[in-house]
């Protein structure tokens, strides 16, 4: 087995990497793959929350890539999915602890027991985010449509080509209504800054706080409108790149349609 | 030169269709050529009277007090009716260097650009010792900076910097101008507020001031007289 490793990051802080994560994660291995996804933000372990694993972490990446323990030891198996593994940060240590060698070796290893290896990157670009990229053969940046997340999201862009990696590009935290108001960037121009190829655009949702608090992935609840738009970005990432991108839009019921046209109603 | 410059006459008369040209030399003092002049005039009697007088002062610049200084030596003293120098000529010598310096410019003068293509992204930089072109955009937190001008043939939403440390006459401009701060020189501003808008416009300084104008409208370099090397 030649698994995939794919680097999730941002560069700003609480855009959605850890959701995107788990999610797509969760998405590839209910696909049939077999799949691990490592929180890579030692010291501030978030994903094992996610998935709802918090309570079975023995051992850690750290444990793993410093060779304490064997890596089937510290990879944790999903409840509910099979081919669910997480590789928890270490919640005591600081990201200085791993060099880069020792994450590259571990995702070497990694690679011949699994087909997709997701990591998840810590914020910022220190050495949490370089040790990120150094094992990584791809890259998904997140970002949400605020200057502040583009203006961070183009800097990592920018170190990421400098590794000779092309990442791919995800608009995560759409508000339909408000980019329609013209209060919100648009997807446009966000990827009109940023010029690279668009992967999935995720609509706000008030969901994903629901299923962070309870440990279920988004992905495996059928109504969640964010759950679909990550599902579909799995799909795009295993083997089918020409997948059509929905764009959120303001979704008019029916009836009020109806009713406003019946009775010349504002919109 | 001496040689030509000795036997060539002081101050020559040619007849005009209706009236006198007079070529001098503007380089000798106006009492030689008052003298020169009264050589001329005086054979001429009173064909002089009423006449009209060109005074040709040949290539380069007209001084127009000694044309004045003449023409009252020639009313008062031969009674011509009116005496005008003449706006200077396009000078074909002249005209023939700049073509040459032209034609030569690839030649004698090393390219001082910095060519650039593609994207400058937030911390990037771009340094160039003169001037700068880049063909591509500059994002937001992005960043250029040129000891002469800039040119970007795109979008600048970052910083820009031209004419650095301290060259005023430096300007920056772009296709879609919409940075979020420029520096010419010294003087520093912050870009232009509101909504953006796609417009091809360029900085420069005006009053120890940067000003922002469409550069189609203003043609800053559309009044030069012929092309400069910059």
């Amino acid at each position: 087995m030649n698994g995939k490793t794919i680097v999730i990051t941002s560069g700003k802080g609480g855009v959605g990497k850890s959701t995107a994560t788990a999610n797509i994660g969760a998405a590839l291995a209910m696909e049939g793959n077999r799949v691990a996804v490592i929180d890579m933000d030692i010291g501030l372990r978030n994903l094992d929350v996610l998935l709802g694993l918090e309570n079975r972490i023995v051992y850690t990446i750290v444990d793993a890539a410093k060779g304490r323990c064997k890596i089937k030891q510290a990879a944790i198996k999903d409840k509910k999915i099979d081919n669910l593994f997480l590789i928890p940060a270490s919640q005591s240590d600081n990201k200085d602890v791993l060099t880069t060698e020792e994450i590259t070796n571990l995702c070497e290893k990694l690679r011949k027991e699994f087909d997709f290896i997701l990591l998840d990157c810590p914020a910022g670009i220190e050495k949490g985010f370089q040790n990120s990229v150094a094992a990584a053969d791809e890259a998904v940046v997140i970002c949400t449509p605020e200057v502040s997340s583009v203006r961070d999201a183009d800097r990592v862009i920018g170190l990421l080509y400098a590794r000779s990696i092309t990442p791919k590009l995800v608009v995560n935290r759409i508000v339909p209504e408000m980019v329609e108001r013209g209060d919100m960037l648009s997807h446009e121009d966000v990827v009109d800054i940023l010029s690279i190829d668009l992967i999935g655009l995720v609509p706000m949702d008030e969901q994903v706080v629901i299923s962070t608090n309870t440990g279920v992935p988004l992905v495996t609840q059928k109504d969640s409108k964010a759950g679909e738009a990550l599902r579909r970005i799995a799909y795009r990432l295993n083997g089918q790149p020409d997948l059509p991108i929905e764009v959120p839009t303001v979704k008019k019921s029916f009836w009020k349609t109806k009713i406003n046209f019946r009775f010349g109603g504002k919109k | 030169m001496m040689e030509a410059n000795q036997n060539k006459a002081i101050a020559q008369l040619k007849g005009v269709g209706d009236g006198l040209r007079v070529v001098i030399d503007p380089s000798q003092s106006a009492e030689l050529l008052q003298q020169e002049l009264k050589k001329i005039f005086q054979p001429l009697n009173h064909l002089s009277i009423n006449a009209r007088v060109v005074i040709d002062t040949g290539e380069g610049l007209v001084d127009e007090n000694l044309v004045k200084t003449l023409g009252a030596y020639l009313k008062e003293n031969f009674k011509v009716g009116s005496v005008s120098g003449i706006p200077p000529r396009p000078s074909a010598r002249k005209a023939r260097m700049r073509q040459r310096e032209l034609d030569t410019c690839w030649n004698t003068n090393q390219s001082e650009v910095l060519m650039m293509a593609g994207r400058v992204r937030s911390g990037q930089k771009i340094t160039a010792k003169r001037h700068l072109v880049l063909m591509g955009d500059v994002n937001p937190g992005g960043e250029i900076i040129a000891g002469g001008d800039i040119v970007v043939l795109g979008s600048l939403r970052g910083i820009a910097a031209c004419g650095q440390p301290e060259n005023f006459n430096a300007i920056i401009f772009a296709l879609d101008f919409r940075p979020s701060q420029i520096q010419i020189g010294p003087l520093v501003a912050a870009g232009p507020p509101g909504a953006p808008k796609q417009k091809a416009e360029f900085a420069h300084v005006e009053n120890n001031a940067i000003v922002v104008d469409d550069y189609l409208e203003a043609g800053p370099f559309s009044k030069l007289p012929w092309p400069e090397k910059r």
